[in-house]
């Protein structure tokens, strides 16, 4: 029993960095942008499909494929900013049928491209096991993103209180306009918080690749959680966002435990909800719902 | 004008009713393609009514489509109801699933349209789990079909055209009456301001929550439809995300603030993707939808028949208006634009 | 055109004449129907099934020697039950004689339907769902079901004489109904048995795989579901290190792309195979379907196209057999087919009154290295079977 409950923490808390990293990507632009990109998923996806590229086709370690996964998952990430700007009316609502158009599309492309089948890394030391006091097992590609993840997460605090872009980024999200007397361009910003979800998306796209597989329906999926995750730690926290992302981890890892393993998608829907109702402005969050 | 408008009505009647049977009655496979399209329809115009009216974009009326689809196919198969009478409780069913999804009003803008997508998942578990109603993920299969009315065999191509025709048509009856109540008055206004609304004494809730049942009650009765047309059910099928993709694509694309948008909408974007995408792109060609939805929202947000009204293709933009009670709301969103 | 096939024909033409007067003499042409998943999520079974009709259509043709043509019209189904009725409806328009493919029971079970409407037979190898033979359609056909996966499986583990089983399962229909059927079987021979259904969307299986370790400390794991499930599966169990001492699943896992793909992981693991990889045909049907699959396809055939080759070949003799006694119709296929015993690329062939081919029992094969051997029943094995052992 107990050592059941250790696993599970440790799986959970494993998946829970990973998640953040996912997570913080999409918190991040709808914190500056007040808009989820539905198509975040697709982004992390299209990562795991470059380094599977680079992988086939020159033997290159998955690790090492992340600065050429970057660059596509940078433009493209930009060219799903520079269209949210085209948008005229109704920005909130009419971006959200945009992206999740936007996400239709890459989701076929990659499908097209990359055809059904199952993808993974076949460099076995992300699948080799990493054993802490006969215990606690993991794969040394969870461990090492695990890592990643939180330093990432870290580095993104870091970065958003105490460099000036960051700042400006965070005072464009409090108030657009105070911030443009300031001196700040919320346009620049804004861009600027796509290309930091690009690198955040890349980063996990890169980790799903080694640590599990891949195939194109898994983009909708992974928005879903990240915007679970989103709603958990409240708008603008990254605090929240790693605990919100541990929280999901471990409830979904304890309920395949110690409930049934099907009914772990239900955990991560109701602990949605529930924050929902109960604490709109989520854990940490400013309030957001009602205006 | 109302005259040119009545003759156009009935001349629309004429060939839905009679014309689309007699001349493709004989072609199961475009009567099917027809169908299929016309049940995207009857949930696109449940899905703009509480878009338009309800200010609410819903990311998961395949629960409201499930849940109608399993409510009435269990009635039929276990307790012995006819289908007709099973297919209302069913959207019965969907109304009363939909007051579980009540606390998401009072949620804004993407929450509640992710909250309610989180609803069709639990559903969709639920549905899976509670295995001996529902049958698991097996799900069910021979449903019965539908009996024959008046000497037509709903359970023939044309029977079932006819069927979901109708229902399609008393829905968008429905979503005009509404929109031309003063309650579709007052939930426009608090479409353009909620804070407006709230100052002159509207209950905004009260009426989004009504839209909502409308709305759900509606997309259940096409969930029944569909699964006694198809006769198998399984969550995966009745809860499937193509069940607000599809309603989503058709209505935007149609223009969902207008009451005959999203019938031809789905027609449009359904017939468009079987007949000529399928041939060119084998595989992949749900792609055009994601673009479709992406071009309409920035070349067009108002929808395609907006549009061919100002390109002057279409009648006098009117036609699709209600007769106004106030001079304010003879336009929606073309006003604003 | 060769002296033999010259005299083939007039013999065929006597034979023709003789039997069945009124019935065109001339060479005939005839379409198959064929609605089959090439996109959606059945899009990589779909393709498969479809290249081995393919193939039989291609083969068929050849032996017919120009007395009879086949033709097949393909319409994707998008893996949606409604896009395959109308397709199913739309090859009926086309006058198309007979419909080979479908896969996912929840799919063929309207497009069957469909068919009946149009008094076309159906045959499939797609869905194992047991309700499919059980709905009084006479025109429905299928060559292989559950209980031949389950009996498989269970003959396997039976005659490892494990004590004790562990079976994790997606919680999808045709996973669901199998997990049933090998917790019953394995009950009624006195195993001890311990399920554990999984969310389709799982991909950490760590926690399942701890409690199999830790709870059940089972012999053996038994593992039904999909591709990306066992890679998910086996990598736990790689990491936990479990003690069982097999592992066992059941289909698109004895294949030779897991085998080439996922290498290391899959070794010694079990699952339903017909054949071995490398293939070793034996009879001149398995060679010549080998080497024209290769021909045309430019690779090994697998168990999908086997199937589809089977199923398309079987519903083309009928069909020929129909038309040489004058009439091709649902009602003389369905005869024609009901009256065959075949012995085929999947073993004997033999329908029953509800289109079921009770004859169908799979066979177990074993990754061994770079092959995948048959393990089980001993009759077919191709060699002796790693026992206990497993991937780490």
């Amino acid at each position: 029993m107990f050592e059941l409950t250790l696993q599970a923490v440790y799986s959970g808390l494993l998946a829970g960095g990973w998640y953040a990293m996912v997570a913080l990507g999409l918190a991040l632009v709808f914190g500056t942008m007040r808009i989820i990109n539905l198509a975040h998923g697709e982004l992390v996806l299209l990562a795991a499909y470059v380094a599977f590229e680079m992988e086939r086709s020159f033997g290159l370690n998955p690790i090492a494929a992340i600065p050429v996964a970057l660059v596509v998952v940078g433009l493209t990430a930009l060219l799903v900013y520079f269209l949210i700007g085209r948008i005229r009316h109704d920005r909130e609502l009419n971006s959200l049928i945009l992206t999740f158009g936007i996400a239709i599309v890459l989701t076929n492309v990659i499908l097209m491209t990359w055809s059904a089948d199952i993808r993974s890394t076949s460099v076995g030391w992300f699948m080799d096991g990493a054993v802490i006091a006969d215990t606690l097992f993991s794969m040394n590609s969870e461990v090492l993103f695990f890592g990643a993840g939180v330093a990432l997460v870290g580095g993104t605090y870091w970065w958003l209180n105490h460099t000036w872009h960051g700042r400006a980024l965070r005072a464009v999200s409090s108030n657009r306009n105070a911030a443009m007397l300031m001196g700040v361009n919320p346009a620049r910003v804004e861009a600027m918080s796509f290309v930091v979800s690009a690198v955040l998306a890349t980063v996990s796209g890169v980790a799903l690749y080694t640590a599990s597989v891949v195939f194109p329906a898994l983009g909708h999926g992974l928005t879903i959680k990240a915007f679970v995750i989103t709603v958990l730690a409240g708008l603008g926290s990254v605090p929240g966002v790693l605990l919100g992302a541990v929280i999901l981890g471990v409830g979904e890892t304890m309920t395949a435990t110690f409930a049934k393993p099907s009914l772990q998608e239900l955990t991560g829907m109701v602990i949605f909800l529930l924050i929902l109702f109960l604490r709109p402005s989520g854990l940490f969050g400013r309030k957001v719902v009602g205006k | 004008m109302t005259m040119m408008r009545s003759g156009l009505l009935l001349g629309f009647l004429a060939v839905a009713y009679l014309g689309v049977p007699l001349l493709f009655g004989g072609m199961d496979y475009v009567m099917s393609l027809v169908i299929a399209a016309l049940t995207i329809a009857g949930i696109a115009v449940a899905w703009a009514l509480l878009g338009n009216l309800g200010g609410l974009v819903s990311f998961g009326h395949a629960a409201f489509f499930g849940v109608g689809a399993y409510v009435s196919a269990l009635l039929v198969m276990d307790n012995g109801w006819p289908v007709l009478p099973a297919m209302l409780a069913g959207g019965l069913g969907a109304a009363i699933a939909s007051v579980a999804t009540m606390p998401a009003l009072r949620l804004r803008g993407p929450y509640f349209a992710l909250a309610i997508l989180a609803y069709a998942h639990i559903f969709k578990i639920l549905a899976v789990e509670f295995s001996s109603i529902t049958g698991g993920a097996g799900g069910l299969l021979s449903i019965p079909g539908f009996p024959t009315v008046f000497g037509l065999d709903l359970a023939s191509k044309t029977g079932a055209y006819v069927l979901i025709l109708t229902i399609v048509l008393a829905w968008m009856a429905v979503y005009h009456a509404i929109r031309r109540s003063t309650w579709g008055l007052a939930l426009r206004a608090m479409h353009d301001s909620e804070l407006a609304t709230r100052v002159v004494g509207v209950p905004s809730t009260h009426l989004k929550a009504v839209m909502l049942v409308v709305s759900a009650f509606m997309t259940g009765v096409v969930g029944a439809f569909n699964a006694h047309q198809i006769s198998f059910l399984d969550p995966e099928y009745a809860f499937s995300g193509t069940w607000t993709v599809l309603p989503i694509a058709a209505a935007i694309f149609g223009g969902y603030r207008t009451v005959w948008g999203p019938l031809m909408g789905a027609l449009v974007v359904y017939l468009l993707d079987q007949l000529v995408f399928k041939e060119i792109m084998p595989s992949g060609h749900q792609l055009v939808f994601g673009v479709l939805l992406g071009a309409m929202i920035l070349l067009s947000p108002q929808g395609l028949m907006p549009l061919l009204a100002r390109l002057g293709v279409a009648r006098p933009r009117r036609e699709t208006a209600p007769q106004a009670a106030a001079p304010h709301a003879t336009e929606d969103g073309n006003a604003r634009a | 055109m060769t002296l033999n096939t010259i005299l083939r024909r007039v013999a065929a033409g006597i034979v023709f004449s003789a039997v069945a007067y009124g019935g065109a003499a001339q060479a005939e042409t005839f379409t198959l129907g064929s609605q089959v998943p090439l996109t959606g999520n059945l899009a990589r079974v779909g393709t498969g099934m479809h290249e081995g009709i393919s193939v039989a259509i291609a083969m068929a043709n050849k032996e017919l020697g120009g007395k009879h043509e086949f033709k097949v019209s393909t319409i994707d189904d998008e893996s949606n039950p409604a896009k395959a009725v109308a397709a199913v409806e739309k090859l009926a328009s086309e006058g198309v004689v007979a419909l080979t493919g479908g896969y996912g029971s929840n799919i063929i079970g309207p497009a069957s339907e469909a068919a009946a409407k149009s008094d076309l037979v159906y045959i499939t190898s797609g869905g194992v769902a047991p309700e499919l033979t059980h709905r009084d359609l006479d025109t429905f056909f299928r060559i292989n079901n559950s209980e031949g996966y389950g009996k498989a499986m269970l003959g396997l583990l039976k005659d490892m004489g494990v004590k004790k089983v562990s079976v994790i399962y997606s919680n999808k229909e045709a996973t669901d109904a199998m997990a049933k059927y090998v917790e019953e079987g394995l009950k009624e021979a006195g195993v001890e048995v311990t399920t554990h259904e999984f969310d389709a969307s799982t991909t950490d299986f760590k926690s399942i795989m701890n409690k199999v370790k830790l709870r059940d400390r089972s012999d053996a794991i038994a593992m039904i579901g999909y591709e990306n499930d066992y890679v998910g599966i086996l990598r736990a169990a790689s990491v936990l290190k479990p003690e069982a001492k097999a592992i066992v699943g059941v289909w698109s896992l004895a294949t030779s792309q897991m085998n080439t793909e996922f290498h290391d992981l899959v070794q010694n693991v079990y699952g339903t195979s017909l054949l071995p990889y490398p293939v070793k045909f034996s009879g001149d049907e398995a060679v010549e379907f080998s080497a024209t699959y290769k021909e045309m396809f430019g690779k090994e055939p697998d168990y999908l196209g086997q199937f589809g080759y089977v199923q398309t070949r079987l519903l083309i003799d009928a069909v020929v057999a129909a038309a040489d006694k004058g009439e091709v119709s649902g009602k003389t296929v369905a005869q024609e087919l009901r009256s065959l015993k075949a012995d085929t690329l999947i073993g004997d062939v033999a329908f029953d009154e509800n289109g079921d081919n009770p004859n169908f029992s799979h066979r177990m094969g074993q990754h061994q290295g770079d092959r995948v051997e048959i393990v089980w029943p001993e009759k077919a094995a191709t060699a002796k079977m790693n026992f206990p052992a497993v991937p780490w």
